[in-house]
């Protein structure tokens, strides 16, 4: 992608971008920021790395004024700045794009990005000129974003892409960008690295604070490494690799390539038969689409997929939070849910051996104000040793039992009375995974274990997961991570528009099989009309791979070893023997068919197109 | 965690150190600050009026507290503050019964019913009448909660709605059916002799006003108070109120939560009512439940203490204490009684605003650094934004 030089570019005379001279951030107990320096050149990806509480967020609030600190000062191109809002940094050429976006769902691309300094003519809104400036920007940086598409409309992706748009809107010289990937898939991840890349190629300084090694290879150039608010290295990025910088991070050796002895699959824990559910409107194709599938004890069945294809409708449907519109779940024998409907209780299904890690860790999975016994005690409150005569809640034993949690699964708390929202994330989902095991329920569903979690926790709870396979219990993980879902499965399915279009055994799931299935299989399939009900699939292909769960796979076991444009025909194969009946099962591949097989193309892109219809 | 009566709090600090510790909160507390800053703005609103701000506060508190005004403030504290608690429950796990003047009025109704045709000696017949009141209470605000949970009515909708045929239909029993005859005054017969709760004597064995009702609303108040902290019932109450998804994930079956809290609201409300028809002037007269507006304090109470079972019951106090010292104010210093119902529409502003700022202002959604968890939840309590009273007691108490 060419991408023209940003007009104004000043030659790189030696002066950085951005410099942080011995910042001292001090919080009540803590120091967040212990004499931090940092320099950033201009036109350069600089990574700030470390776990999370090390200090990186503070050090970002420090520069961009949201925190002002006890000492140290801030320079950009030279020139001290004490910023008190962010609004002077913004004024200064600084920009940040937030975990959580700040953008209006109801609104256009367009009147996103420029809200709050509009063009204007005659004390009016100039659309046509917003709309022109914008258009060009998603063409100068080849951002892939419609700036007429409602943002609601669009997946995470390109509704980050729009904060980044807003930045350059607003000619931010400086990108901050906070573990801007912690929300994507890893197709969308991969975008975005590639925009960063042409940002900086264009004469922009992107400054990436993540916790990502994989990510700090691929993209920066320099990478800053904190710990506990100290500078522990500072590194190139040509001249290093990822033990170094997990080194730096952790202050341990980290193990980052560790594999896991497979499972012994043993009875089926968790059989789903045509499972269906209904899309988000009527009318609108079903979220999930006639999945069978099994579970055994001693296993763990890895659903990769980029979000949104239907794996949180699945995991919700399964957990009984999601009526179905068809389809059979037997959880350990019991059956839950039959012919569609609401089908048992939450807590039926949990009594009949489900346990269930959510993906939303903040809303679902726990309460955040509320004190972590009490988050880790809620499931056990109805039976002893929680619950004593009368229905009284006996609280030594909740104590104990929080005790007992967080002791056996390192969770770092003061005691249980602290809100679990104080908590790190890595320790929050620790403890989330920990009351979910102590269930010792046959099932185990665990969706993103490890999102926004530091890499020190993740090999903890990777672990633990297979601690609990291998104690004869089964699991089924949904991640977007996939090399999460490559590293820990047994089995691994991929979903794409609500349907499992493949099913590897462990040795034939590698990356660039699984990456294409993701992408909805191949670009020699032209796209087409999808098929209008979802009803003749079921009788074909729900019967025809109920026997052995595996058995489609093994028809395309010669992935490994070929190049790329075979392994994408066997993928193809896979999903078309998982679906035999629909000889014309269209992946919508329009994007992958325009890109020449890249994985991370357009298709993220064009989704929202088809979807929501409002693209001119 | 901000209860008092949380099993975990404090757990392994010595005693001194946690009254220290609950002392500081209390001081700092989002409702100490908003009652201190509402006095205070009071205060300046007086005082620019040409009123003498200290000399109306003295009288507030001599005419609520006195000894002849102390029978008042009871007295009114049984309507505040058995609605305040009856409106606690079901917003304890973050459900919104607006209905309470519906179930309060037909709670009055029933037990009027009762009272002037029960063909039982007047102990049952008062027996029979709270009774009555309990269970027509309760089956109004329940068709609320069916409304939501079977038909998809928010609750909101559905009990605020449903309050006005209820108030409507009491009015016109009061007025036509049960109308006293040749009365000017829309009221129904005085209940017959004896069918009325007993008074507490005062030393001279004069009445004081004060009917038993005050020990069933008292009663009602502790059974909430011992179910909310220490049943598994309550657990999945307060864990509802802290995270609706997360119980729901958790298996807390929601509509049954929801007809069950909305009964026992219902039930409480409609016990107001009986206890106001009971006592004197023994009949129920249209307008004397609705027009003080019991229901809109009671529910300010229940907010300002985050549903807390004791701080509500202190805040419902505290605003009976307010409304009965505003008409001592106005006959002592001629300021107008209203400045007490400002007084507690300040509070309530304040309280919006100090934690809406702490939520918003003064740390961004995602907080600025991660400070390991033991300074992070000491510097917490105070500006804990999801609760907004944490430790009403105190701070209550305090005053």
């Amino acid at each position: 992608m060419p991408h023209p030089q940003y007009p104004d570019t000043p030659a790189s005379d030696g002066v950085p971008e951005v410099e942080l001279r011995g910042v001292v951030k001090r919080f009540p107990g803590v120091l967040a920021c212990d004499h931090v320096d940092l320099a950033v050149a201009t036109g350069e990806v600089h990574a700030l790395m470390g776990e999370n509480g090390a200090g990186k967020s503070t050090l970002m609030s420090v520069l961009y004024g949201l925190q002002r600190p006890d000492a140290g000062t801030v320079l950009l191109r030279g020139t001290p700045h004490a910023f008190t809002s962010p609004l002077q940094a913004i004024d200064a050429g600084l920009g940040m794009v937030h975990q959580g976006f700040k953008l209006f769902p109801s609104l256009t691309v367009t009147e996103n990005v420029v809200y709050g300094s509009e063009p204007r003519r005659r004390g009016l809104v100039d659309r046509a000129a917003a709309r022109a400036r914008v258009a060009e920007l998603v063409e100068r940086h080849s951002l892939h974003v419609p700036p007429d598409a409602r943002v609601g409309d669009l997946p995470v992706g390109v509704q980050q892409r729009v904060e980044i748009l807003k930045l350059l809107y607003r000619d931010a010289r400086v990108l901050i960008l906070d573990e801007p990937t912690a929300v994507l898939t890893p197709a969308e991840a991969d975008r975005l690295l590639d925009v960063v890349r042409g940002l900086a190629a264009a004469g922009r300084t992107v400054l990436l604070v993540t916790h990502k090694l994989h990510e700090v290879m691929a993209v920066s150039d320099r990478v800053t490494v904190l710990r506990d608010g100290r500078v522990t290295a500072r590194l190139d990025t040509a001249a290093t690799d990822p033990a170094a910088i997990a080194e730096a991070m952790t202050g341990r050796a980290v193990d980052l390539d560790r594999t896991h002895p497979a499972g012994r699959p043993a009875a089926t824990v968790l059989d789903v038969t045509g499972l269906t559910v209904a899309g988000p409107t009527r009318g609108a194709k079903p979220a999930v689409d006639d999945i069978t599938l099994r579970v055994h004890a001693g296993e763990i069945v890895g659903i990769a997929g980029v979000a949104g294809n239907g794996q949180t409708e699945l995991v919700e449907a399964l957990a009984g939070l999601r009526p179905t519109a068809a389809g059979r779940v037997a959880v350990a024998g019991t059956e839950v849910a039959s012919g569609g409907g609401k089908g048992a209780s939450v807590a039926h299904r949990r009594r009949a051996g489900l346990a269930y890690v959510p993906e939303d860790r903040a809303e679902v999975g726990a309460a955040r104000t509320a004190p972590l016994a009490d988050n880790l005690a809620l499931g056990f409150h109805r039976r002893a040793p929680l619950a004593g005569r009368g229905g009284l809640l006996r609280r030594a034993a909740l104590r104990a039992h929080a005790a007992a949690v967080i002791e056996r699964f390192g969770v770092k708390a003061a005691s249980g009375a602290v809100p679990i929202g104080t908590l790190s994330g890595g320790n929050q989902q620790k403890a989330i995974l920990g009351r979910e095991i102590t269930h010792d329920a046959p099932l185990l569903i665990v969706e993103q274990p490890t999102r926004g979690v530091d890499i020190g926790s993740i090999e903890n709870i990777h672990a633990r997961l297979v601690e609990y396979r291998d104690a004869g219990h089964g699991v089924l993980l949904v991640s977007a991570e996939l090399s999460e879902v490559l590293a820990l499965s047994d089995r691994v399915l991929v979903m794409y528009e609500g349907r499992v279009v493949a099913d590897l055994p462990r040795g034939q799931a590698d990356a660039a099989t699984v990456g294409l299935a993701m992408a909805g299989g191949t670009a020699d399939v032209p796209a087409q009309t999808r098929r209008a009900t979802p009803t003749d699939a079921r009788s074909g292909a729900g019967p025809a791979d109920g026997g052995e769960a595996a058995a489609p796979a093994q028809a395309s076991a010669d992935t490994d070893g070929t190049d790329g444009t075979d392994s994408t025909d066997s993928t193809q194969e896979s999903a078309g023997t998982q679906h035999a009946s629909t000889p014309a099962d269209a992946h919508s591949a329009a994007g992958l068919a325009g890109d020449g097989g890249a994985a991370s193309g357009a298709s993220p892109l064009s989704r929202p197109i088809d979807r929501g219809g409002d693209h001119d | 965690m901000t209860d008092l009566t949380d099993p975990t709090r404090d757990g392994g600090r010595s005693p001194l150190a946690a009254a220290a510790g609950i002392a500081r909160r209390a001081v700092v507390s989002p409702v100490t600050v908003s009652i201190a800053a509402a006095l205070l703005l009071g205060a300046v609103i007086l005082a620019a009026t040409g009123a003498a701000p200290l000399t109306a506060y003295q009288a507030i508190l001599d005419s609520a507290f006195g000894s002849d005004g102390i029978s008042d403030t009871l007295t009114k504290s049984i309507p505040i503050v058995g609605m305040a608690v009856a409106l606690a429950i079901p917003l304890r796990a973050g459900l919104v019964n607006l209905g309470g003047d519906g179930q309060l009025v037909l709670g009055a109704l029933a037990a009027a019913a009762v009272g002037l045709y029960s063909p039982f000696p007047a102990p049952v017949t008062v027996v029979c009448a709270l009774l009555a009141g309990v269970v027509a209470g309760a089956l109004w605000a329940a068709l609320a909660a069916v409304l939501e949970t079977v038909c998809g009515v928010p609750l909101l909708v559905s009990s605020l709605l449903l309050s006005y045929p209820a108030v409507s239909f009491v009015s016109y029993m009061v007025r036509f059916p049960l109308l006293q005859k040749g009365s000017g005054i829309p009221q129904s017969e005085r209940l017959p002799d004896g069918v009325r709760l007993p008074e507490f004597a005062a030393d001279g064995g004069l009445g004081t006003g004060v009917s038993i009702g005050i020990l069933l609303i008292a009663a009602a108040a502790a059974v909430f108070a011992f179910v909310e902290a220490r049943t598994a019932a309550g657990f999945e109450l307060r864990m509802t109120g802290r995270g609706p998804r997360f119980a729901a994930y958790a298996g807390v079956d929601r509509p049954r939560l929801t007809l069950r809290l909305m009964s026992a609201s219902g039930g409480l409300a409609g016990l107001v009512g009986a206890i106001v028809v009971l006592g004197f002037p023994y009949r129920l007269t249209d307008g004397a439940l609705t027009t003080p507006g019991y229901t809109w304090t009671g529910l300010l109470a229940a907010l300002l203490a985050a549903a807390s079972p004791i701080g509500t019951v202190l805040a419902g106090f505290f605003f009976a204490a307010l409304t009965v010292g505003g008409f001592g104010m106005e006959q002592e210093t001629a300021v107008p009684q209203q400045l007490t119902q400002v007084l507690q529409a300040l509070i309530i502003l304040f309280l919006a605003v100090r934690t809406g700022v702490f939520a918003k202002g003064g740390r961004f959604r995602r907080r600025p650094a991660a400070p390991p968890p033991p300074t992070a939840t000491a510097e917490d309590p105070a500006g804990d934004p999801a609760d907004p009273a944490a430790d009403p007691a105190p701070a209550l108490g305090g005053r």
